[in-house]
């Protein structure tokens, strides 16, 4: 039995399970008397309900109940709410559209849930829902997001006047409308970030249980933050006290986003619970996931750098419109502002910044945060305006980033952010000897000779992640705060186990987190379970997201590792009779400095808990210690991936030949589940390039609702990735860790789309770009660049 | 309602279906065989791949009755105890899942296009093979190093014997 | 979302006999692939209900259809909506044109329709065929329902 360390591509704990067939998604839990929920969703995009008639559906074969809005309100079940308050350019408060988990008057999206009916069987379920009478007054859809603040449009919600959430800036605008007017060249884009479809191959699925003998609730939900979810379900929505109310969260199958925000379908399976008297079990089918699940980006933008004489940026100008959907999701009003304008300065120094957003309602899913959230829409904005200005004043991309790149840490940007630290010429200059920059133009001569187009594009991304300090983040409008904590158990035996507030869905915190145990106390990896996912068990803890587990999470295990050794070390001196000042704990045994007295950790345990040694009146018996960790920082890392790729312009197929992936994440725990991350995220931004659209057509119906309309990224989609690492130790976390799991999903579209610009020779590419899309702009194409 | 009956991972099974139960809500709700996952509804990701009679079937496109007297295999048929298949080998070796939800359809899968291809596969190979297999989670990068791999150790007759 | 469809028979029987069982719920009954209710509930109004496979998704619409724009015998609107429950929503009309022609009678027919819910989510690419087909079905149906009408 060996000891793991901090470094080392330990393969994963949790993977047997798996393999198995033994995980325990929600879906496998199979509740005793459960009962089975089916929603009846809006096929319109905008109605007034009229008329609801279930009295037929009562009657029929198996309902246990049908639920509506109205019943909510009989029990006083709160609205769904929106955590981030944003206030305006005026300094009000956002507007925020009341969302119900169940419609009263109105339905605002297709998809919108109209009725709950619960049923013995799925089926009965469903077949009760067809009997349902509801009679519609349709309203005109509020369908495209650039028309959608007109005064023609019809208003999502009546109360909020012109469709608008709330219009925000930050920046300095008068600093740089003064460096454009004095620019020597503006390179400015008009960009459509496009609207995705997260879809996490599970499904989200939700169990509700009401326990009568002791009035409290049980919500097996696939959520990546079940605290999160108690918190908003009991303080906002009203199901049950807090004490009152266990979320489990167990095996989830992917997140990326969609499944931290607390939704309609959980609420009212808790709720229902209680009302028919017995659990009530939900699981989305894909269709419903697609009309359902939170969306991702949707932001249509103008974009406009200013450069001096010598291509050095003097000033960026970005005006955004962000599409939030028909309701304010639990973080959506966060995603377009400070998780998306602060980071606009890219790595980049750019002197003078300013963003302007227009936060729009439209009668469509609500759009929330989805792998990157706002990172990748601001990586998009400033890496396409980079390679774009490179080549308008004719210099090569990369020298041009070269030349702006921040060399001075810490560095203040002009949007709140100081970056830490970073070296961003390093990832540059490795991803460029990986990727063989220097043999591109003989490739690009060779596709040439076939009749190909063959493009390289860069994108040096930066992500702010980890979250910030609570004090920053509550400053900036979060309605939580965003520490992690976590809880060291040690056992008699010396086996361990660590509760942590985050939570796993596929990132591996059970290898990750163990690992560090394992380092740090000299066990082997083998002794350490890591707890998770049940708010019975971890006291409390704010989730996975935004890449934060790592900086946050782990630092939380290493404060509890810290007091856990501290205490140990007090013990043991008693056991070796020595100073406690002379103690000294490595490789999991506590030693006399100086001498050849040691003891072993196990054997520590072992008396903190028969507790015979030491006086109990100065040292509790014991071996268990918790901490709550709050970050000092947001952890920035960066780095550069380039895509190269080859289009064929008789068919405007793209196909991309090389992906290079060069990170700065600090220091990595767990080099395999690292670069598997970042793997796993650059598919998600390729399929966006070059796939994924989700589209609404003019009536609000949604049109690319399933897998064979909304192209997922499949095996043949995509090469194999040529990985590799830099390292700028984190200051701001006692790890050095910055955080690597939205990384390939912020770098990549610009990655390609600077790639199939360079290819096609024309900036104005959209999103993504299919082959059709490809295929015509190729043929209007009259001299594309690599025929040059 | 009609009895079906049929042999799952080598246990003769029986029961009274409801005739539009398919394979995969058999699996899962009468036998309680949670391994085979639901991803969709459309017949395109492959996570509830299971074999039907040696051959890798989509279980939410086939009904319970139409497997009468087959014989199929699923996640949990693989390997022997403690005696990990060389494909579930592979997967844990080389990182090919994340969240495990696609995983025992693509391992599934992988054994199937082994059964077809062979043990030495080129990458195309693969990639083209996977086409019915959605994962969200790894990039496939790593699945593809797995397959590839886990193809190459079912070649080894010692392991091998821990097959289906 | 939105589905346009135009095209035209020929009819081997006189314009007013094609008039005539354009307006005879039993006639139109018989022709409508899948219907299996039309009451007439006012002079100019029906009560529906019909049996729709589009794609994976199949129900029964249920709803109303409305004759407007009565312009005998040289053609008609014919409107309607369908809820189709859980399915989703179709809704839309047809102007329905005749004109005398060497064989007997031209139908002209151009269809403007909408439809919502799983229907749009799950068969929109399947729709427009669809409703080529049905069409097809129908006066294919209502062709030799005019004739055999005729020569009896």
């Amino acid at each position: 039995m060996t000891v793991t360390r901090i470094g080392e591509a330990v393969r994963r704990k949790e993977d047997h399970r798996f393999i198995t067939g033994k995980g325990q998604y929600t879906d496998d839990i199979f509740r005793p008397r459960q009962t089975h929920a089916y929603f009846l969703r809006s096929p319109h995009a905008h109605a007034r309900i009229r008329r609801l008639d279930t009295a037929e559906a009562a009657a029929m074969p198996g309902v246990v109940g049908i639920l509506t809005g109205k019943d909510l309100a009989e029990d006083k079940i709160g609205d769904l709410i929106c955590g981030w308050m944003i206030h305006d350019i005026h300094g009000q408060p956002m507007k925020m559209g009341s969302h119900p988990a169940l419609a009263k008057e109105k339905v605002r999206y297709v998809g919108d849930h109209v009725a709950v009916v619960i049923a013995e069987r799925l089926d009965q379920a469903r077949d009760a829902a067809e009997a349902i009478e509801v009679d519609y007054e349709v309203l005109p859809a509020v369908a495209d997001l650039a028309t959608a603040t007109d005064a023609t449009a019809a208003l999502v919600h009546d109360e909020i006047a012109g469709n608008l959430a709330f219009e925000w800036h930050l920046g300095h605008k008068a600093m740089t409308d003064h460096a454009f007017e004095r620019a020597h060249h503006v390179t400015r884009l008009d960009i459509v970030n496009n609207r995705l479809v997260p879809n996490p191959m599970e499904p989200r699925a939700a169990i509700g249980e009401y326990d009568s003998g002791n009035d409290s609730f049980t919500l097996w939900t696939t959520s990546q933050n079940p605290h999160v979810a108690r918190l908003v379900l009991s303080a906002f929505v009203g199901i049950a006290p807090e004490h009152k109310l266990r979320v489990i969260a167990p095996d989830v199958g992917g997140g990326f986003g969609s499944k931290i925000f607390i939704y309609a379908e959980e609420t009212v399976c808790a709720w229902a619970s209680k009302r028919v008297g017995r659990p009530v079990k939900w699981t989305s089918d894909r269709s419903e996931a697609f009309l359902s699940d939170a969306h991702g980006r949707d932001h249509i933008t103008t974009a406009e750098l200013a450069l001096d004489e010598r291509g050095k940026i003097t000033a960026l100008r970005v005006k955004t419109r962000a599409n939030m959907g028909a309701y304010l999701s639990t973080f959506a009003s966060s995603i377009p502002t400070y998780l998306y304008a602060t980071l606009l300065s890219g790595q980049y120094d750019i002197p003078a910044i300013h963003a302007a957003v227009e936060a729009v309602y439209t009668t469509t899913a609500p759009v929330d945060a989805y792998r990157g959230a706002g990172r990748p829409e601001a990586t998009f904005v400033v890496e396409r305006l980079a390679e774009a200005a490179a080549r308008e004043i004719g210099m090569d991309p990369a020298d041009f980033r070269k030349k702006n790149f921040i060399r001075k840490f810490p560095h203040q940007t002009p949007v709140i952010m100081t970056y830490d630290i970073g070296n961003y010429r390093a990832s540059l200059d490795k991803a460029m000897e990986i990727a063989d920059v220097k043999g591109f133009n003989r490739r690009r001569r060779q596709s040439a000779r076939e009749g190909k187009l063959r493009g390289l594009g860069y994108s040096c991304y930066i992500e702010a992640c980890g979250i910030a300090p609570s004090q920053a983040v509550g400053s900036l409008g979060a309605g939580v705060g965003l520490w992690e904590s976590a809880e060291v158990r040690v056992n008699p035996t010396g086996n361990v186990e660590v509760l942590t507030g985050s939570h796993s869905h596929g990132q591996g915190h059970e290898t990750t987190f163990a690992q560090l145990v394992s380092d740090r106390l000299g066990i082997p990896i083998e002794q350490v379970t890591v707890v998770h996912g049940d708010t019975d068990k971890v006291q409390f803890g704010m989730g996975t997201y935004g890449s934060r587990s790592g900086a946050v999470g782990m630092s939380a295990i290493v404060k509890a590792l810290d007091k856990v050794e501290a205490k140990a070390k007090k013990i043991a001196s008693h056991l070796l009779e020595a100073a406690e000042a002379d103690i000294e704990f490595k490789d999991g045994k506590f030693s006399v400095a100086g001498t050849d007295r040691s003891i072993d950790f196990a054997s520590v345990a072992l008396n903190a808990y028969v507790a015979h040694k030491f006086p109990t009146s100065e040292i509790e018996p014991g071996l268990k210690e918790g901490a709550f960790y709050d970050p000092v920082n947001f952890t920035f890392p960066a780095g550069t991936h380039i895509c190269e790729l080859e289009i064929d312009p008789a068919t405007g197929r793209t196909t991309i030949c090389n992906w290079t992936a060069v990170d700065d994440f600090g220091v990595v725990i767990n080099p395999m589940i690292v670069e598997g991350q970042v793997h796993g995220g650059i598919a998600q931004g390729v399929g966006q390039a070059l796939l994924e659209g989700a589209a609404y057509d003019r009536d609000g119906q949604l049109v690319t609702g399933s897998f064979m309309d909304y192209a997922m990224p499949r095996a043949d989609d995509l090469p194999s990735f040529k990985m590799g690492f830099t390292e700028t130790k984190c200051p701001s976390n006692p790890l050095g860790i910055k955080g690597c799991g939205e990384a390939g999903a912020i770098a990549a579209p610009a990655a390609v789309m600077n790639a199939i610009t360079d290819a096609l020779g024309t900036e104005a590419v959209p999103m993504p770009a299919t082959p059709q899309t490809v295929w015509k702009i190729a043929r209007t194409r009259a001299a594309p660049r690599a025929a040059e | 309602m009609p009895i079906v009956t049929m042999t799952v991972n080598g246990r003769p099974v029986s029961a009274d279906v409801d005739p539009r139960t398919l394979l995969v809500q058999f699996l899962r709700e009468n036998l309680m065989l949670t391994g085979t996952h639901v991803g969709c509804d459309t017949s395109q990701c492959g996570a509830c791949t299971v074999h039907l009679d040696g051959h890798a079937v989509k279980a939410c496109t086939v009904l319970a009755l139409q497997a009468e007297g087959g014989a199929v295999v699923t996640i949990e048929g693989l390997g022997a105890p403690g005696l990990l298949h060389p494909m579930q080998e592979a997967f844990r070796e080389h990182h090919g899942l994340q969240c495990g939800f696609c995983t025992p359809g693509m391992i599934m899968a992988a054994i199937d296009i082994v059964n077809r291809h062979g043990n030495e596969l080129a990458e195309h190979t693969v990639r083209e093979e996977l086409e019915g297999n959605i994962c969200r989670c790894t990039g496939y990068h790593n699945i593809v190093r797995a397959i590839t791999e886990g193809a190459r150790a079912m070649a080894a007759p010692v392991l091998n014997r821990a097959a289906e | 979302m939105a589905l346009e469809l135009t095209g035209s028979y020929e009819l081997p029987v006189p314009r007013e006999a094609v008039w005539e069982a354009l307006n005879d719920p039993e006639m139109l009954k018989r022709c409508i692939p899948g219907c299996e209710e039309l009451e007439k509930t006012s002079d100019n109004g029906f009560r529906a209900s019909a049996v729709a496979k589009i794609g994976p998704v199949k129900a029964r619409f249920k709803g109303s259809v409305e004759l407007t724009d009565l312009d005998p015998p040289a053609g008609y609107r014919i409107a309607g909506q369908g809820d189709g429950g859980i399915a989703g929503f179709a809704k839309g009309g047809a102007v329905v044109k005749l004109e005398p022609s060497e064989a007997g009678t031209t139908l002209h027919y151009s269809v403007d329709a909408q439809i919502g819910g799983k229907l749009a989510q799950l068969g929109q690419r399947l729709v427009a065929g669809t409703a080529k087909k049905l069409a097809d079905q129908f006066f294919e149906a209502f062709a030799k329902a005019v004739t055999e009408k005729a020569a009896a």
